[in-house]
């Protein structure tokens, strides 16, 4: 009756936590799971708005009549050559892209604790989910980008789009890197201290300004200009700018740099979040 | 026989009251009391005589049973002694502190029903979001999506309005009645059927009693009903803070549960 050690056994719970390691394999045995994480979380954020999902429009469109009203026209910054809405608008798309999935992602343990506690799945499901719907919402403002492009377009304006503009999903899936990467290294702070979760959104609001969302790299001043593009997120933006509009700087060196710190930012970030996963439950 | 879960000398420690002071910047001021040598400015009051001595606690001490399959094991106990921390760590939610626990086949646990329900989805968008929380596959819900609403007793037309419209019962039911499909070789249950009405009570333990004799399936259950317990369990356990008192055939257990609540 009694089953022999050397048996098989499917699963073998112990003390011993997990190594450092990711379980893919595991994931990709819950993808129809995220894809329902996805519309429900999608349901869940726009039942709660009055405009539904024309938010996801209004909400850039107004940061970008007032980056217009406030950076172009009082403080009279550059815009590299690049008409007012499409510069504004484009930096705060990318910028919120990358934002919101650090903000929603350092929030996994806390908004889902009670989830977490009465089911097992895979944790990293949720970041998933929170870096995808960040990114239709992106898709929704990126075409309205594109209308605003053709207009201008169509007016006259001429563009030098580059050949760089291939490369574009990169730049996004860099953004996704880096605001998953961060988002979760810090997730399993924010269920330990609760005001970290504002400080995260006041410094989100702050390294904003650090990053060339409201104005062109150009116009920092030299010596400053090297501690800017330290920020991984600044050669992302600039290099989109640059593959779509023809203008702004064009660095492929600072480029290649933010693409290793994406990466590495990520692999860290997914490590502590397995190590968390196992530990951070009996806390929430 | 073949034996589906093993558990050898289990024990789970938790960490008691208060950890840390819930803020960053408190913690801080902490940290630089203690760097200085000063008094922890957030010390609560009567606290430092407390800190060492029931910081820790054991909800589970040296815990070790086989089930088989197609066995069903009913675990009993008082408020506090361990079953739900039991079945947490077998549906690997947390973690041991002590020993081990060995697995044969998929786990379906049902801690809670309708866990990641969503008001504003539908009955039929919750079906499939809540079978695949549970492992389920979208083929397995597409396959016995008319049978989880006939078992619901659901009506029909209901089946596409958001679940917040439902009544809590007809929500339960809903609920339940994925869980009831969930296709893993072991089904664990921890109070679930509290909710619903008894008809709906009896149609649960009906179905989890068919498909244990039928499929070989093995079900862990806990429930304060002692009369569900013994309707479907073969075996049972009692726990008494963490620790097994009696394990054995469910009428003996049961029995010396009843003996020991009112001695
Ligand atoms: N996350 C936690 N941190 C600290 N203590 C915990 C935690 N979870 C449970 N406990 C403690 O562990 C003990 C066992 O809890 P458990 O939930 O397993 O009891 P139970 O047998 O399911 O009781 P009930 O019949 O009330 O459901 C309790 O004393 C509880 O306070
Ligand atoms: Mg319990």
């Amino acid at each position: 009756m009694a089953a022999t050690d050397n048996e098989e056994w499917d699963v073998v719970i112990s003390a011993k936590r997990k190594r450092l390691g990711f379980d893919f394999k595991e994931l990709r045995q819950y993808k129809d799971l995220v894809k329902l994480m996805i519309r429900r979380e999608f349901v869940s954020v726009y039942k709660q708005t009055i405009f539904g999902p024309l938010w996801f429009v209004l909400q850039p469109l107004m940061s970008t009549f007032l980056y217009m009203f406030v950076f172009g026209n009082i403080a009279q910054m550059g815009t590299d050559g690049i008409p007012q809405p499409l510069f504004y608008f484009s930096g705060t798309m990318l910028w919120t892209f990358f934002a919101t999935t650090l903000q929603k992602c350092s929030d996994t343990f806390v908004n889902n604790s009670g989830l977490f506690g009465k089911v097992y799945f895979p944790r990293f499901t949720m970041p998933i989910t929170y870096m995808v719907n960040a990114f239709f919402t992106l898709c929704i403002q990126f075409a309205v980008m594109m209308i605003f492009y053709v207009y201008y377009f169509l007016n006259g304006f001429h563009f030098t789009p580059t050949w760089w503009i291939v490369a574009t999903p990169l730049y996004i899936f860099q953004l996704a890197l880096l605001g998953m990467g961060f988002g979760i290294m810090i997730s399993a702070l924010t269920t330990k201290y609760r005001d970290l979760r504002n400080l995260v959104s006041f410094g989100l609001s702050l390294l904003m300004y650090a990053t060339p969302v409201v104005y062109p790299i150009s116009s920092v001043p030299i010596k400053w200009k090297l501690l800017f593009q330290l920020n991984p997120v600044t050669p992302i933006i600039e290099m989109f700018r640059f593959s779509f509009f023809g203008s702004g700087n064009y660095d492929i060196k600072m480029w290649i740099y933010s693409l290793v710190v994406s990466v590495v930012v990520f692999l860290i970030g997914l490590m502590t979040f397995n190590h968390n996963e196992q530990t951070f439950i009996d806390v929430v | 026989m073949n034996t589906m879960v093993k558990v050898e000398n289990l024990s789970k420690e938790y960490r008691l009251g208060v950890i840390g002071n819930g803020s960053l910047w408190k913690d801080i001021q902490s940290w630089n009391a203690k760097l200085q040598g000063k008094p922890d400015p957030w010390t609560r009051i009567n606290e430092e005589s407390r800190i060492g001595r029931r910081d820790r606690f054991w909800a589970l001490k040296d815990v070790s049973f086989e089930v088989q399959q197609g066995e069903r094991l009913g675990i009993i106990g008082r408020n506090g002694a361990g079953k739900s921390t039991l079945l947490k760590i077998l549906s690997q939610i947390t973690t041991p502190t002590k020993g081990t626990v060995k697995i044969r086949g998929r786990v379906g646990s049902l801690l809670e029903v309708g866990t990641g329900f969503h008001p504003d989805l539908t009955g039929r968008e919750n079906v499939y979001l809540n079978g695949a929380i549970l492992g389920m596959k979208k083929g397995e819900i597409d396959r016995n999506f008319d049978e989880i609403v006939a078992f619901s007793e659901i009506e029909p037309e209901f089946i596409d309005t958001p679940v917040k419209r439902y009544s809590s019962g007809m929500y339960v039911r809903l609920a339940f009645a994925v869980a009831a499909f969930l296709s893993s070789e072991i089904l664990i249950a921890d109070e679930v059927l509290a909710v619903g009405d008894i008809k709906f009570q009896e149609k649960c333990i009906g179905k989890m009693r068919d498909v244990s004799e039928n499929d070989g399936r093995t079900i862990l259950f806990v429930s304060h009903n002692i009369g569900a317990v013994r309707q479907l369990c073969q075996t049972g356990i009692l726990l008494e803070h963490g620790q097994i008192r009696e394990y054995g055939d469910v009428g003996m257990v049961l029995q010396a549960y009843e003996t020991s609540l009112r001695g």
